[in-house]
């Protein structure tokens, strides 16, 4: 046998008393002295680092470096942008993996593939035989640069100190990243192999590998080996050549889309043309596709699936394990072990893990497809039949800082209510209903930006008759497109109506208003598909084409699910054919203030991509949207694109003090009535397209799609509200626009004086709109939030753009919108700032001092209040006997 | 490592300690370093016939299983039942956590001293 191969780091692994072991040709520390499970749970909760630098790294440059790669990996290399990494497979031509690999784009001109350590060597003669006819180089770097993985909930943190306070990377998996850190060049991508949702590796050249392993250990990372790495990977379901890949138990090589990554991996875009194994993958793909709908028949091509595997009685797996089903055979455990996790206490966003540990006993199983999630197996475990059952999985990566153990729990089948006291229940609803009212309104000081109440004469309206109606009406141009009712006693709602749009034109300074949308969501999604609709009216006997590009901004950067491809896009944006993801393109934020949109390099964006629509607004909202800017450049351009405005936030702040849409350039304005509008929950569209021009007929689809699109009954009761609530908008609107402004730059300068860490531009006391945010720490936003609702004090808890989910939530996210309409002036927000102050920084008690300051607010400004309105409210509170 | 001199001990890292008529048998400190973590003991059951140099259990690490070959014949009269759940306690108190204790014992594995072993152990090392 050959001499072992040591990496740049084997002289430190030794002198850490490092077990080290024979791995694929190569002397690996397969644990530290503290031992595998160790390793596994500080991986779990703080950072472990692993030397990788034993794998394949191959640099692939020239000419035809990008049909080279189409031909020999399942992926599809063109929807890698640079700094973006892609898992992907490297298969034969029967369908089977040579080898399972990483393809890094950090260059434009050379892309990075690293393979598995013991494959390198046949990696390299597959792929060099494939070379023939390719103007395209294969460098092996593998001994110049060191790899080091970075994983673990702590690990950004760490690795900013090493970037001395610069992004790392984009939080997205897969992102990259060219960086100095400490002065040495390093490239690192937002990638790794434990499954942690927090996780980098790094390479660097192998002179630095040393020193960037020590200093990874002085900032609190811990050294994990080969068998940390195992045991992570299998509870993240990653597979591994040699067990899910490569051959079987009974020496049969197993189809790569037996993995269920492989659906990730494999691309059969027309851009790969007829790469290896395309052919044999397409069939495998084809059954696949059958197995999921659980049609077994002619699905020889893949006879068997990796499933995830758990014992439920005592004992542990391992690899070649039989597996059976009702006693009949059905495949075998492909990986298998025992895997320790925290014990989590509490639950929801409330879970906490404690100090205790357990250990649980899984792994991954190839098995005939017919066998289902929940199914309880057995395995032969030397002898012994130890029943095991088949989850969906065991970890959950979606809710970061920390990867989530899913303990296995068999399907409860639910019991039926017998015997409730439905009229005790009933009085204990009114009561509660009571004791949440008083709390909201009157000891509450309610900051969600989101959020208003209603004056007393809108709560009243909207509790009236119309409440219980219906008023179907559509415009029939037979009858000069007048609207037509489609129900009796509906005369005095027309009326409603017709006011109604009346008042909404005129605040927001519309040609025309739609406002029987019941929310800001439905409104958008009634004008995506009326887009779509309008995109498609020449065409009707295809399949309509979908909407893109969209300029949207992102979710991670404070855009709303209103206008994302998870939320109200979902179904009208298109998919890129080159890239097999959605057609959409976020603004470009400006580096120093990630809440403001970069109007230059949304330029460069516009001229490449030339979107087809054009979406502002957001959610955490603290600036100006660049409506006019993008305007001017756009018709400078002669783009054909749509620019719609989402206000939902700002619906309240049309004006002198904010922004005009359809002066500065917007065509499309939507949003709901209810955050900083003073009407109760619906939605509302309103354009500037008048009779005549090319987009009139989008607008007569915006109207159908709201109805019979959207809504049949369209919610009388609170359009009868909204109309009031328009009224006293466009009576107090100068006063109240101005206060908001004022009080949230106010509330915003007195945070910071506090002490608070207040999000956004100083020059411009923080903010432009309703909202403030204040940065608590990374992963704190839920307990601070938690905290001051305890005094009375209700926020929001968001992700900043710097935080990967609202799990890790580091911000508290506020608006002065309600509480200025309940009079608040610049002294009670001071007032509220220096109590907040107490409560985060300090955790006093501040409830009493909380609900004394609520009670000074109790009435309701920036409505009517004179004798003559009150005297008729009573009478219609009488006459309406609530 | 640690090798208590009243035990006595075999070649494949078990040890042995016999009062009243009961044998008591665990893995020697060096067994259980070499293991790593232990996360899973297999026990026979109270009663089953055990033979000396054949295995009556395995014990399983984070990597592999490792058979746990008994010094005695005779017959199970009690096993650790603390080792199901806590099987770690044979990495943080070999010596305290016996595996099993078996009675009517009738001959034994070749045994050596702590001294003895403790040269095999490192002549093996």
């Amino acid at each position: 046998m050959s001499e072992l191969k040591r990496t740049q780091l084997y002289d430190v692994h030794v002198a850490a008393g490092a077990t080290m072991v024979d791995f694929g040709g190569w002397e690996m520390p397969i644990q530290y002295p503290s031992g595998i499970v160790s390793e596994h749970l500080y991986t779990r909760h703080f950072c472990s680092i692993f030397d990788v630098s034993h794998m394949g790294r191959l640099l692939i440059g020239g000419p035809d470096r990008v049909a080279f790669l189409q031909h020999v990996l399942s992926s599809n290399v063109l929807a890698l942008e640079l700094n973006e990494a892609q898992y992907c497979i490297i298969p034969d031509e029967n369908g089977y993996a040579v080898d399972d690999a990483y393809l890094y784009r950090f260059e434009e001109e050379r892309f990075l593939l690293v393979v598995n350590a013991a494959n390198t060597e046949k990696d390299l003669v597959h792929l060099r035989r494939e070379l023939e006819g390719y103007d395209c180089t294969i460098t092996d770097i593998t001994a110049d640069w060191a790899a080091i993985a970075v994983q673990g909930p702590k690990s950004r943190e760490i690795m900013t100190v090493l970037s001395g306070g610069a992004p790392v990377t984009e939080l997205v998996r897969n992102s990259l990243n060219t960086l100095p850190l400490e002065g040495h060049f390093a490239r690192v991508s937002k990638t790794g192999y434990t499954g942690e949702p927090l996780g980098y590796e790094v390479y660097v050249k192998s002179g630095d590998a040393v020193w960037l392993w020590n200093r990874l250990v002085e900032l609190g990372a811990k050294p994990a080996g080969l068998g940390a790495r195992d045991t992570l990977r299998m509870e993240a379901l990653l597979p591994l050549y040699g067990h899910e890949m490569g051959e079987d138990a009974e020496g049969r090589q197993i189809p790569v889309f037996a993995v269920p990554l492989a659906k990730f991996a494999v691309s059969f875009s027309p851009q790969k043309g007829d790469f290896v194994g395309r052919e044999a993958l397409a069939a495998q793909y084809a059954a696949f596709q059958k197995i999921q709908n659980r049609d077994y028949a002619g699905t020889e091509a893949l006879p068997r699936k990796i499933v995830p595997i758990t014992l439920i009685e005592r004992g542990v797996m391992r690899k070649d394990m039989p597996v059976y089903k009702d006693g009949r055979p059905v495949g075998f455990v492909t990986s298998g072990t025992m895997v320790p996790y925290y014990v989590a206490e509490g639950e929801g966003m409330a879970t906490t893990y404690t100090d205790a540990t357990a250990k649980r006993a899984l792994g991954m199983a190839l098995v005939d497809n017919d066998v289902q999630t929940d199914d309880v197996l057995t395995v032969d475990i030397r002898g012994k039949m130890v029943k095991a059952a088949v989850p969906r999985f065991h970890m959950r990566v979606d809710a970061p800082p920390y990867a989530r153990p899913i303990l296995y729990s068999p399907p409860v089948q639910d019991k039926a209510a017998d015997g409730q006291n439905y009229r005790g229940e009933a009085l204990e609803l009114i009561r509660k209903a009571t004791e949440n009212h008083v709390w909201r309104q009157r000891q509450c000081i309610n900051l969600i930006p989101s959020e208003n109440s209603a004056s007393r004469a809108v709560q009243l309206l909207c509790a009236s008759d119309p409440a219980f109606r219906y008023a179907e009406h559509k415009k029939i141009l037979s009858f000069y497109d007048r609207e037509v009712f489609y129900y009796q006693g509906t005369k005095f709602i027309e009326r409603v109506e017709e006011l109604l749009v009346e008042q909404l034109r005129q605040y927001l300074g519309a040609t025309e208003v739609e406002t029987r949308l019941l929310s800001g969501q439905m409104s958008n999604m009634a004008v995506f598909s009326a887009l779509m609709d309008f995109k498609n009216r020449n065409n009707r006997k295809v399949e309509p084409q979908r909407l893109g590009y969209i300029l949207h901004n992102h979710i991670m950067k404070g855009g709303h699910l209103s206008a994302q491809p998870m939320g109200a896009l979902h179904d009208y944006v298109a998919v890129d054919p080159v890239t097999e993801r959605k057609a959409v393109v976020p603004f470009p934020v400006l580096a120093d203030n990630v809440y403001k949109i970069d109007v230059e390099e949304t330029k460069k964006v516009l001229d490449q991509y030339r979107p087809e629509f054009i979406i502002f607004g957001k959610s955490m909202v603290l600036h100006k949207e660049p409506v006019k800017e993008i305007r001017a450049f756009v018709d400078e351009m002669g783009l054909k694109t749509t620019i719609m405005y989402d206000m939902a936030h700002v619906m309240g702040l049309v004006g002198d003090y904010f922004q005009k849409p359809f002066e500065e350039g917007a065509e499309i304005v939507t949003g709901s009535t209810h955050k900083t509008f003073f009407g109760p929950q619906r939605g509302l569209i309103g354009v500037n397209y008048k009779p005549g021009d090319l987009k009139w007929d989008l607008w007569k689809t915006m109207e159908s799609r709201a109805f019979p699109g959207s809504v049949s009954n369209h919610h009388l009761g609170t359009q009868l509200g909204l109309l009031m609530a328009a009224y006293e908008m466009n009576t107090f609107k100068d006063a109240y626009q101005r206060n908001i402004i004022e009080n949230a730059k106010h509330f915003a300068k007195c945070l910071k004086a506090e002490g608070l860490d207040v999000a956004g531009d100083p020059a411009i006391d923080y903010t432009e709109t309703h909202q403030v945010i204040v940065n608590v720490g990374y992963a704190l936003g839920y307990d601070i939030a938690e905290r001051l609702e305890k005094n009375n004090i209700i926020v929001n808890y968001q992700a900043t753009p710097n935080e990967e989910s609202f799990t890790a939530s580091g911000a508290l996210r506020m608006g002065v919108g309600e509480m200025t309409r309940f009079g608040f002036e610049k002294e009670d927000f001071a007032r509220l700032a220096s109590l907040m102050a107490d409560c985060i920084l300090r955790g006093r008690d501040v409830t009493e001092d909380v609900e004394k300051l609520r009670s000074e607010h109790l009435e309701m400004r920036y409505c009517f209040r004179d004798e003559e309105i009150n005297a008729a409210l009573e009478k219609f509170l009488g006459v309406i006997g609530l | 490592m640690n090798y208590p001199t009243e035990l006595a001990y075999t070649k494949s890292h078990e040890w042995l300690k016999e009062a009243d008529g009961v044998a008591e048998i665990g893995i020697s400190d060096f067994a259980q370093s070499e293991l790593g973590d232990v996360v899973f003991v297999n026990l026979p059951e109270v009663g089953d016939p055990v033979t000396a140099g054949e295995p009556f259990g395995d014990v399983e690490s984070v990597k592999a299983v490792s058979d746990l070959v008994c010094p005695v014949s005779g017959e199970v009269c009690e096993i650790n039942e603390e080792l199901l759940d806590s099987p770690e306690l044979l990495n943080s108190d070999p010596y305290g956590a016996w595996i099993i204790r078996v009675k009517d014992v009738t001959g034994y594995d070749e045994m050596i001293t702590a001294a003895e072993y403790e040269a095999f152990v490192s002549e093996e090392g």
